[in-house]
């Protein structure tokens, strides 16, 4: 399968779309006793009426007027560098949504310590100081935090 | 006079002679870590000034504010993340630099032109603050509408090629600001039934996750085997300012310090917006506008001298009239109060001395800075050598808990990352971040005083024609906006001349 894209016609696509969403949430979501004409609503609208505009645009300048890119899916695009370098994009992101949940479930050092081994795994560090010191100046900020600011990490 | 000379007197003491260079590395160090601020650092050190003397007391704080609005523009310039919403503008010239191999020359210009921006706020404080104050207060808001109107044109100068793109961001960070409870009418705003949001987003955690997380997601595809770069560490601080550079900021640091100085001592604007509007003045205004945003010197000296301006500039509504320049000088009004010093026109009849000893102590404190900041400048320089793989971890521990501790709430966390990928993916589409962040901080601006100077005239829009000030503003934009589409245009059409020609 062959696909003629951009980046523009992406954009333009998805955020028409989420615009447009939102917009027609307005009312749901904003609901105001206010019956001057310049209410609550105004300004979100006026910010998702003009995001839909501008990526509508966005999007015909990516259709009409910008260079496209040509994608074959084939197996050949799947055992290419662009779409291995896409997959560890994804498990990066991954790694950091999951510090995320651990760090609500198990707190600040538990969840720190996943991150540290997970972050230097992912970019294949092999020196055991990098651990070290990263974990030192991951209890370093826990110390700084929760005895000097006063502030409690979970 | 002898106000003047009795403040000089209680002025010159050792407990403030050594309370100043603590409190502003206390402020460097809190003012560099993402999430936490100035704010928070004068917060928690106030209970600490109890028992010493009003001057002292309040010295203290005042440095921790200069220190932490200079600290920001350090993790700035080294991994693109302002450490206060103050040095956001320090990005756009700052990172380029360190990638370009010029981090300590960033660090350096930040430096001086930080000093240099405190310094003369504090003469302005001292010799010109009574009349500057009449001015600002003539600021209402159509004023405050226009002002915001005219940061958010700075967008066209930082949209680069495609202004469609800078356009849609400012969109979505006006939206973003939005989120929340409604200050005029109460209502709660795309919240969808959850309290956590009824806050809204604050603007540091905007900043860490637009900047910060994207910065550390934009790396993935980074292999330490072939992409390190082994520096040596002599040649980080061989890079320095030349005199023709020194010489070439001049007119950056000058218009930086004017602006900053106006604009701290409007009140409720701030650094940040002095900066933005700053930066976008000496671009427009440059013979070279288009290095500004790839390593160009002048926009640090520009972004720093403004927003370390506008730190005395925000001294000036609060010490004459009693009305606080931005969020540190309100925290700063508490602690005067705490101390038996009540701010305002009666300050300078009845405890006149303490408030000359203050205002001295300023240029004290900016003299300070470049002592004090001399010495770590070179130590966080070496910060560039760090391996990335391990940098990773620590900005993306000290992100978490920055955010955690803006309002102890694991949602701040949540709305990190959330930034953080959408931020990652726009970049990859060429979407600049800088447009996002202007329509976060300008719009909560532009929308009170938009519905505030409507109900003050009634529902008429010529509200913010008839008052001078706003419409010169306005013109100021609109034009702003003009002559950078028609420099682009008639840029994108030599670039396609030149194209044709060749082929």
């Amino acid at each position: 399968m062959k696909v003629k894209i951009n980046a523009e016609i992406v954009a333009g696509l998805l955020f028409t779309i989420a615009a447009g969403i939102l917009f027609l949430m307005i009312p749901t979501e904003i609901n105001t006793l206010e019956t001057t004409e310049i209410n609550a609503q105004t300004v979100p609208k006026i910010a998702l009426g003009g995001l839909a505009i501008f990526s509508f645009l966005l999007f015909l300048q990516g259709l009409f007027l910008l260079p496209k890119k040509e994608i074959v899916f084939s197996q050949e695009f799947y055992a290419s560098r662009v779409f291995k370098d896409s997959i560890r994009s994804l498990i990066y992101i991954a790694i950091v949504i999951v510090y995320v949940v651990l760090f609500k479930l198990f707190g600040f050092i538990a969840s720190n310590i996943y991150l540290i081994f997970a972050v230097l795994m992912y970019y294949g560090a092999r020196k055991k100081s990098y651990y070290a010191i990263a974990l030192c100046i991951s209890a370093l900020v826990y110390f700084v935090f929760s005895v000097v600011l006063n502030i409690s990490l979970p | 006079m002898d106000l003047f000379l009795s403040g000089l007197e209680i002025l010159f003491n050792w407990q403030i002679l050594l309370a100043i260079p603590l409190g502003l590395i206390l402020g460097i160090v809190v003012g560099a870590i993402p999430g936490l601020t100035s704010d928070l650092g004068i917060i928690l050190c106030i209970p600490l000034t109890y028992t010493l003397e009003p001057t002292v007391a309040i010295l203290v704080l005042l440095a921790i504010y200069v220190g932490g609005t200079y600290g920001g523009s350090i993790t700035a310039i080294l991994i693109n993340t302002p450490g206060t919403s103050a040095n956001a503008a320090t990005l756009f010239d700052g990172y380029p630099m360190t990638q370009n191999g010029e981090a300590y020359k960033a660090l350096s210009m930040a430096l001086y032109a930080s000093t240099v921006g405190g310094l003369i706020s504090a003469f302005v404080l001292l010799f010109a603050a009574p009349p500057i104050a009449k001015v600002t207060l003539m600021f209402g808001p159509a004023e405050y509408l226009a002002l915001a109107v005219f940061g958010l044109s700075v967008i066209a100068g930082v949209s680069n090629s495609n202004i469609l793109k800078g356009l849609m961001g400012a969109c979505i960070g006006i939206f973003v600001s939005t989120i929340g409870l409604d200050v005029i009418s109460g209502t709660m705003r795309f919240t969808f039934g959850n309290l956590q949001l009824r806050r809204g987003i604050d603007l540091i955690i905007a900043l860490i996750g637009l900047f910060a997380i994207s910065e550390i997601l934009m790396k993935a595809k980074y292999n330490p085997k072939t992409d390190r770069k082994i520096v040596d560490p002599a040649s980080i601080t061989r890079c320095r300012i030349s005199q023709k550079e020194y010489r070439r900021c001049r007119k950056p640091l000058t218009i930086g310090t004017i602006i900053g100085i106006i604009i701290g001592a409007t009140p409720g604007t701030g650094g940040g917006l002095a900066a933005f509007i700053a930066y976008n003045q000496v671009k427009q205004s440059s013979k070279h506008p288009e290095t500004f945003g790839k390593g160009e010197i002048e926009g640090v000296a520009v972004s720093e001298s403004a927003n370390n301006a506008a730190c005395g500039g925000t001294m000036i509504p609060m010490l004459t009239l009693g009305v606080p320049g931005d969020g540190a000088t309100a925290i700063l009004m508490g602690a005067f109060m705490v101390h038996g010093l009540v701010p305002g026109p009666m300050l300078f009849k009845e405890q006149g001395n303490i408030l000359f000893a203050i205002m001295l102590g300023l240029i004290v404190v900016n003299i300070s800075l470049w002592l004090v900041g001399n010495v770590f400048t070179k130590f966080y320089a070496h910060i560039t050598r760090i391996p990335f793989e391990l940098l990773a971890c620590i900005v993306l521990t000290f992100c978490a808990a920055g955010a955690y501790s803006t309002n102890n709430s694991m949602y701040d966390v949540y709305y990190i990352f959330v930034f953080g990928i959408l931020a990652y993916y726009l970049r990859l589409m060429d979407f600049q971040l800088v447009p996002i962040l202007l329509g976060i901080v300008l719009g909560p601006l532009a929308e009170l005083n938009f519905r505030r100077a409507l109900i003050l005239s009634d529902g008429s829009y010529s509200i913010f024609i008839k008052r001078p000030i706003s419409l010169a503003f306005l013109l100021i934009a609109f034009g702003s906006i003009l002559v950078f589409t028609i420099k682009n245009f008639l840029h994108q059409r030599s670039l396609g001349k030149e194209a044709s020609q060749m082929e």
